[in-house]
């Protein structure tokens, strides 16, 4: 679904500056902004602070200087367990579910924090959008397979009704053909109205579904556009594979 | 073969499972041996002790046996007593030692030598309080009831056995439906993550601070009932309760109870063969062996 | 009167170079090859049991009568406990480091126990007695007396600390601190990491035995008792204090610690009647329990700080700590 620019700001973030150690900045101050309803993805090569960058918002790595906000909410400071209570949910790219939990116990888990009365009405409400997961709900998730997975692990995020969804890197070790069914996903989620940032490697996947796109380089934002025409624009492959084609952009 | 030696063994068996389960708990979700459990134990029967003498002291009919057991209706009220108190203690050790460690993220060896040295200060302080003299919770004498194919039993010694299975089934019940129960084992597979699903860690930590303690609480009294109370109580049994941990699988709640039931009952039967001298070897046998053999024990998750 | 003074002040230094050489023993161990040894005790204990059994006189109701000479003692308690130690690492060495923690406390649980029930070999919770002392036939004289014996342990403890040095940047040190900071880096160079960490933990545990041997000689008798937990903290201790991973901050540490252990035993002493000097003993080690975590508090690194000798080359890349596994899983993508 394609935004439209009176949409209000969903997050966004200003010189943000972050990295595991305070000597040594992986995010260099990236300004970002996001607006409600859209599908954002993060691409750049290898290195390039993507994943620090979402992982900092997240609350997970640490933020040397510089803001982010939530809507209207400055959240830097807010601690990671705190985010989701934001309506921030975070998919990680890696260990992402519990495994030794059954899948059932993953999502009252993540139904914890919303009020009694709705936490049931929600867990069957995510059993009726993924209904592989609802086949055998007491199924230990460490048995799902890889796509599975990540299909509970978007699940366990979608349950508080998050406004924004970050996911890093969902495709990573997926088949082509589960990658597109978990974008299809996504793609549905985000037209239910959850706005959605992406990090990505699968630059052309990632570039079917999304709206817009930013390119991070050596920790700053280098390029961004919308999603349609930067699969084209040449300055991507430059910034992916240094090569020259013309005089360089700023 | 003495037949008893099943019975003594289930009963010593069920005491150590149940200081198991505390130690199994706080290690898969605090990440670190606690040399220092054992002093919970202890000092949960010296709280139960000062509790119900003080009880006493105020009026002997809560002295007076309760039916078949040996001890009157202030043990039960100073044991509630003690179980908040051991608690506490529990929380005043994570806040003042254990906690600080862990935000400065110490290493495991840091924070095993840590719970070494606290170790010795909490059982030297209740050595300084109460002196090394073995106390007990009552004088009154128990006879062993025949229970059927040569074995025996006092009231005390069944009630022991009763409230450890109650509590093994309590505990699991605990971790496997209630959503704290849910929050803990998430922590104890992955903190980050947890704190990612909105899990608030620090209060996970604490609630697994008050069981554990509360457990080991009961062991002590158990102990202290069945045999005797002394500052080296916990001591004695902290080899029996982390062999019983890893044997049954760290994290795994039936799993240490199981594994203190084979350790109490290999001490028992070996006991038979080899003298009662040798008992606290039997649990560094048997550790070593699962180390060596199946380090990740019965239940637990292989590394 | 100041003769006695000087004479308590050997007696006091050669005690805390016993323990010295303790600390050297657990430093390479744990400061040169990282292995959390919670049994310490029983190591010493080895080394004390099997030079009092080989020197002691024939003895009524236990095995004895070997009345070999005192370096020979001494030498076999060293073997011994090496030998041990090897033992046990081999069974445990790939454990990690809490396991190995809980195994090395059980082998030293063990150790005692074997001490105070073996009473044919042993002597049981009697111990042994009439252990020889160096320089005995001078015994006559005290000042003399504690000198040599204080020269003796001296100089034992100077060659160990050159020996030591020696070893932490020869060619064999160098592999065993690569294998410390990164295995992974150091088993694709071909180094096999389980040999040099045995080899490293039996060296440790021998030095422990000698330890033992010279303890029980300089004081004359053994009992079970000394060997217990409390042995193996006041060593943790006195190398957390002194700086681990550094041969003179373990000797450092062991005669700080050791002052203070005995100067703080006379303190709570006074402050208590005769009878209760159980409790008084009691006292002393929660403040020392309480001191110890307090350093693990604020400052774990200890006086000395953890030395760097290979690292030196190396400049900032060293860590001083290493990353745990997960951290270093965070780094691995942007």
């Amino acid at each position: 679904m394609m935004a439209s620019l009176d949409q209000p700001v969903a997050l966004s973030t200003r010189g943000l500056v972050a990295g595991y150690e305070r000597d040594l900045p992986i995010v260099r101050g990236v300004d970002f902004a996001v607006r409600t309803g859209e599908l954002v993805v993060v691409l750049g090569p290898n290195g390039a602070g993507k994943s620090t960058f979402v992982k900092a918002i997240a609350g997970l790595v640490p933020i040397h200087s510089g803001a982010a906000s939530l809507g209207a909410n400055d959240i830097t400071t807010v601690p990671a367990h705190q985010k989701i209570r934001h309506g921030l949910a975070f998919v990680p790219q890696t260990e992402n579910i519990f495994a030794t939990l059954s899948i059932n116990d993953n999502l009252l888990l993540a139904a914890n924090i919303l009020p009694k009365e709705k936490r049931s009405r929600r867990v069957g409400d995510l059993y009726a959008m993924f209904p592989d997961l609802a086949a055998r709900p007491s199924l230990r998730a460490g048995q799902l397979s890889g796509g599975q997975r990540q299909m509970l692990a978007v699940a366990r995020a979608l349950i508080v009704e998050p406004s924004v969804l970050i996911l890093d890197e969902p495709s990573a070790g997926l088949s082509p053909k589960i990658v597109a069914e978990v974008f299809a996903k996504l793609k549905a989620i985000n037209a239910t109205g959850v706005t959605i940032i992406l990090v990505e490697q699968n630059v052309k996947a990632a570039l079917a579904i999304a709206d817009r796109a930013v390119i991070l380089v050596e920790g700053v934002v280098r390029h961004e556009g919308p999603a349609a025409t930067l699969a084209d624009d040449p300055v991507v492959a430059e910034l992916y594979l240094g090569v020259r084609q013309k005089a360089p952009a700023a | 073969m003495n037949p008893q030696a099943l019975m003594d063994g289930l009963i010593t068996g069920a005491m150590i499972g149940l200081g198991a389960i505390g130690v199994t708990l706080t290690y898969s979700i605090l990440r670190f041996a606690n040399f220092a459990h054992g002093e919970f134990l202890s000092w949960g029967a010296y709280f139960a002790l000062a509790v119900a003498s003080a009880l006493g002291a105020m009026s002997s009919a809560l002295l007076a046996p309760i039916g078949p057991f040996s001890f009157g209706w202030a043990l039960p009220i100073a044991a509630v007593v003690a179980v908040v108190l051991t608690g506490g203690l529990a929380l005043l050790v994570d806040a003042l030692l254990f906690g600080r460690l862990r935000d400065r993220k110490s290493t495991v060896i840091i924070m095993v030598m840590a719970s070494f040295g606290a170790a010795l200060t909490l059982r030297s302080l209740l050595e300084f309080i109460a002196t090394s003299k073995p106390a007990y919770y009552t004088q009154a004498l128990q006879i062993a009831l025949p229970l059927g194919g040569g074995l025996r039993a006092t009231p005390d010694q069944l009630l022991s056995l009763a409230v450890s299975a109650v509590l093994v089934v309590a505990v699991h019940q605990l971790l496997t439906r209630t959503a704290i129960g849910r929050s803990m084992r998430a922590v104890s597979e992955n903190p980050q993550l947890a704190g990612v699903v909105g899990i608030e860690v620090r209060h996970v930590i604490r609630v697994v601070w008050l069981l554990g303690a509360a457990l080991a609480c009961v062991a002590g009294i158990s102990a202290g009932l069945l045999v005797q109370i002394r500052p080296q109580m916990g001591l004695d049994l902290l080899l029996p309760l982390f062999a019983a941990a890893i044997l049954g699988g760290i994290g795994s709640v039936p799993g240490a109870m199981l594994a203190g039931l084979i350790v109490g009952l290999a001490e028992a039967f070996a006991v038979q063969l080899i003298g009662a001298e040798w008992r606290a070897a039997i649990a560094f046998a048997i550790l070593v062996l699962v180390l060596l053999l199946r380090p990740q024990g019965l239940f637990g998750r292989p590394e | 009167m100041s003769v006695e003074l000087v004479g308590y002040a050997c007696f006091f230094l050669t005690m805390a170079l016993t323990y010295a050489i303790m600390c050297l023993g657990l430093n390479v161990q744990w400061g040169q090859t990282g292995l959390f040894n919670v049994g310490v005790a029983g190591f010493v204990a080895i080394g004390a049991y099997v030079s009092a059994l080989l020197t002691t006189p024939d003895a009524a109701n236990r095995l004895g009568g070997f009345d070999l000479p005192m370096p020979l003692g001494w030498l076999g308690g060293a073997l011994a406990a090496g030998f041990v130690s090897f033992l046990v690492g081999a069974l445990t060495i790939r454990l990690r480091a809490d396991y190995l923690a809980i195994a090395t406390f059980g082998v030293a649980v063990t150790v005692q126990l074997i001490a105070l029930n073996a009473e044919p070999v042993t002597g049981g919770p009697f111990g042994i007695g009439f252990i020889p002392r160096p320089f005995a036939s001078l015994a006559g004289d005290p000042l003399l007396f504690n000198l040599l014996n204080l020269a003796v342990l001296g100089v034992v403890v100077i060659l160990l600390y050159l020996a030591l040095e020696r070893l932490v940047r020869s060619p064999w040190g160098r592999v065993l601190r690569a294998i410390r900071e990164d295995e992974q880096a150091a088993r694709a160079l071909g180094k096999n990491a389980t040999k040099f960490r045995l080899q490293a933990f039996a060296i440790g545990g021998g030095i422990m035995g000698l330890a033992g041997a010279a303890q029980a000689h300089f004081i004359g008798f053994i009992a079970p008792d000394n060997y217990m937990p409390m042995l193996t903290f006041q060593v943790w201790a006195m190398l957390i204090v002194g700086g681990s991973g550094n041969n003179r901050g373990a000797i450092l540490g062991a005669v700080l610690v050791w002052a203070i252990w005995a100067g703080s035993a006379g303190l709570v002493a006074d402050l208590f009647p005769a009878g209760q000097q159980a409790r008084a003993a009691s006292l002393q080690i929660v403040m020392i329990g309480v001191a110890l975590c307090a350093i693990l508090l604020l400052r774990p690194r200890g006086i000395l700080g953890e030395e760097r000798v290979v690292s030196r080359h190396l400049g900032k890349f060293v860590r001083t700590r290493p990353i745990a596994a997960s951290e270093s899983s965070k780094h691995a993508n942007s």
